[in-house]
């Protein structure tokens, strides 16, 4: 198991490494396909943005055009109007909020336990931990369903983040980043200076895992911002929809028509799409981290 | 001596009432028959029984089986395979492609059903216009066709996943030891047979996990064939997670959906503890 440190020294070299040279026709067919598929990979989400400056009639208008002409804000300016997509926006982005901050504390402590401890029954309980990566979500459904609204707990602030706060798939990721780049010394020389372990953990560790709770705030605002079936199955205030919810209860509303949920899609995906941007060096490497040097 | 335990206790404690819990009660539950209101009524097995001659459940076990096999076998070596281009040497842009191709996984499922929706609308969409423009004829029927809704499920799937899958990929690729290739190349190996004797060994451990994350997340697909098909038409696209669903919110039978629930449970459950296993991934150190 290669440290962090060496693999980034050798990442250049290697990235340029893999199979020797390649022909003429060999490259110009390799970019082709790329390009191709890059090109499936954008056309429908540009074909979504394009709908959504176009009026209600032009949506399916035939020969289809690209750019829309006339083009209006119509769509937006109604969806905003009409519905209270305000309120969808903020219970997706504060909750996902709320539960992203959980969920990463409880990953960054359970994975510094896990990584820098020894103790009784470690084994057994990271099993138990790891083989709940491989428990549908369809299973807990119903049960999770009954215990949240029997409990009294069915206000969304608080129910919407429940599936979300103690991922496995993060605990694993923060252990195997742990275990490969804070070295036993930081530690031992905290403990030495009179730290207490939690002191330790929070002032000299947490600084440390940085790059790796970017990733995982990142993946697990995703999940909880783009959830569908749990919000799907608690919610019934129209005003307490999260925008997922909202989107696909107008569209069926709506008798299927496009103008509204179209704007409502590309709005939805904005803080998404831009999050994303911003940290997907990040994002991508550290997914991929915990499973390549696992 | 008790830090180790406080550092993982908070985990426990929602695990326990988040997951643990849950389970005990579908377990309860399944030997019920409730409607949700009043006392659940004790029915023994008949809820596994009655499942067992369910013809909705064998067509959802059935898709379900589709989607996971699809995920396996399509996704996943498109995946290694968009990898492996993208790991081709000197390659420029290599950072653009592999960020728009993921960038479905970021997008919430409900948009993609509202895109492609729009675009495969049988009658309007710009799919059948460019097709009908090409070839003439009625176009194809993608949502209302049994065949080629489980087909569009299928295509939206790899769509959305491939992506995702790619980097674990990728990162594998860029990790293999180059002297490796070199001696293969010493010894007259092609780039097939390469491939074959020192990529794919190489990044065996990443292939297993991408094979186990994509079997439980086809397992259970439950977005897609909701949003994009409604499970139909008829029962075409319904999976085990939307038979779920069906019987617990629409149907109140939340002791039968408890019941359908626990089945896709424990096969997904064994199944992936069997890879796991087979494939030795998820030890500790």
């Amino acid at each position: 198991m290669s440290t962090r440190a060496d693999t980034r020294k050798t990442r250049e070299p290697l990235r340029r490494g893999g199979r020797g040279g390649m022909s003429r026709s060999g490259r110009i067919a390799l970019y082709s396909t790329l390009t191709l598929l890059l090109l499936i990979f954008v056309a429908p989400l540009v074909w979504a943005i394009s709908s959504s400056f176009k009026p209600r009639g032009d949506i399916f208008e035939y020969p289809p055009k690209l750019i829309p002409s006339p083009a209006t804000l119509d769509n937006y300016r109604t969806l905003l109007d009409t519905q209270p997509f305000w309120n969808w926006f903020a219970i997706s982005v504060v909750t996902a909020l709320l539960a992203t901050t959980v969920a990463v504390f409880v990953c960054a402590l359970a994975g510094y336990g896990f990584a820098k401890f020894r103790f009784a029954g470690k084994r057994v309980l990271f099993g138990v931990m790891f083989s709940s990566l491989s428990v549908p979500f369809a299973v807990i459904l119903v049960p999770l369903f009954i215990l949240v609204v029997k409990s009294g707990l069915s206000n969304p602030w608080f129910a919407l983040i429940v599936p979300w706060v103690a991922p496995a798939f993060g605990i694993f990721m923060m252990q195997q980043y742990i275990v490969q780049s804070i070295p036993d010394e930081i530690i031992e020389a905290a403990r030495i200076d009179g730290s207490s372990e939690f002191g330790t953990f929070w002032r000299v560790v947490l600084p440390l895992l940085r790059p790796s709770l970017g990733a995982l705030a990142v993946w697990q605002f995703l999940q909880s911002y783009n959830a569908f079936m749990w919000p799907l199955v608690l919610l019934s205030d129209v005003n307490q929809y999260t925008i997922p919810l909202g989107l696909n209860i107008l569209f069926r509303a709506e008798n299927r028509s496009y103008d509204l949920v179209m704007a409502g899609a590309v709005l939805a995906s904005v803080p998404t799409i831009l999050v994303f941007l911003l940290l997907r060096k990040q994002l991508l490497e550290g997914l991929s981290a915990g499973a390549v040097k696992g | 001596m008790w830090a180790p335990y406080a550092f993982i206790a908070p985990f426990y404690v929602l695990y326990v009432l988040f997951m643990i819990v849950p389970i005990l009660v579908a377990c309860g539950l399944s030997l019920t028959e409730w409607v949700g209101l009043g006392t659940p009524k004790f029915v023994g097995l008949r809820n596994f029984l009655d499942l067992a001659r369910d013809t909705s459940f064998h067509t959802a076990l059935a898709n379900s089986t589709l989607y996971v096999l699809v995920s396996v076998f399509v996704v996943v070596p498109c995946a290694l395979l968009l990898a492996q281009a993208l790991h081709t040497r000197g390659l420029r842009a290599r950072d653009l492609f592999r960020v728009t191709f993921f960038v479905p996984m970021v997008l919430s499922p409900i948009v993609i059903a509202l895109v492609y929706s729009l675009l495969l609308d049988t009658q309007y969409g710009l799919v059948n216009s460019v097709l009908k423009a090409l070839f003439g004829g009625g176009g194809v029927d993608w949502i209302g066709d049994p065949d080629w809704a489980k087909s569009t499920v299928a295509v939206v799937v790899l769509w959305r996943w491939v992506g995702y899958l790619t980097i674990f990929f990728l990162a594998a690729l860029q990790a293999v030891p180059r002297d490796l290739y070199e001696a293969a190349e010493l010894d007259g190996a092609g780039a097939i047979r390469s491939f074959f004797t020192v990529t794919l060994p190489s990044i065996q451990p990443v292939t297993a996990f991408v094979v186990v994350t994509s079997f439980i997340g086809a397992a259970q697909l439950f977005d897609e064939p909701y949003l994009i098909t409604n499970g139909g038409p008829g029962e075409a696209t319904l999976s085990v997670a939307m038979f779920v669903y069906r019987a617990a919110f629409q149907r109140q039978q939340f002791g039968y959906a408890a019941a359908a629930g626990l089945v896709l449970f424990v096969v997904v459950f064994a199944v992936s503890q069997l890879l796991n296993r087979l494939l030795a991934i998820g030890r500790a150190e």
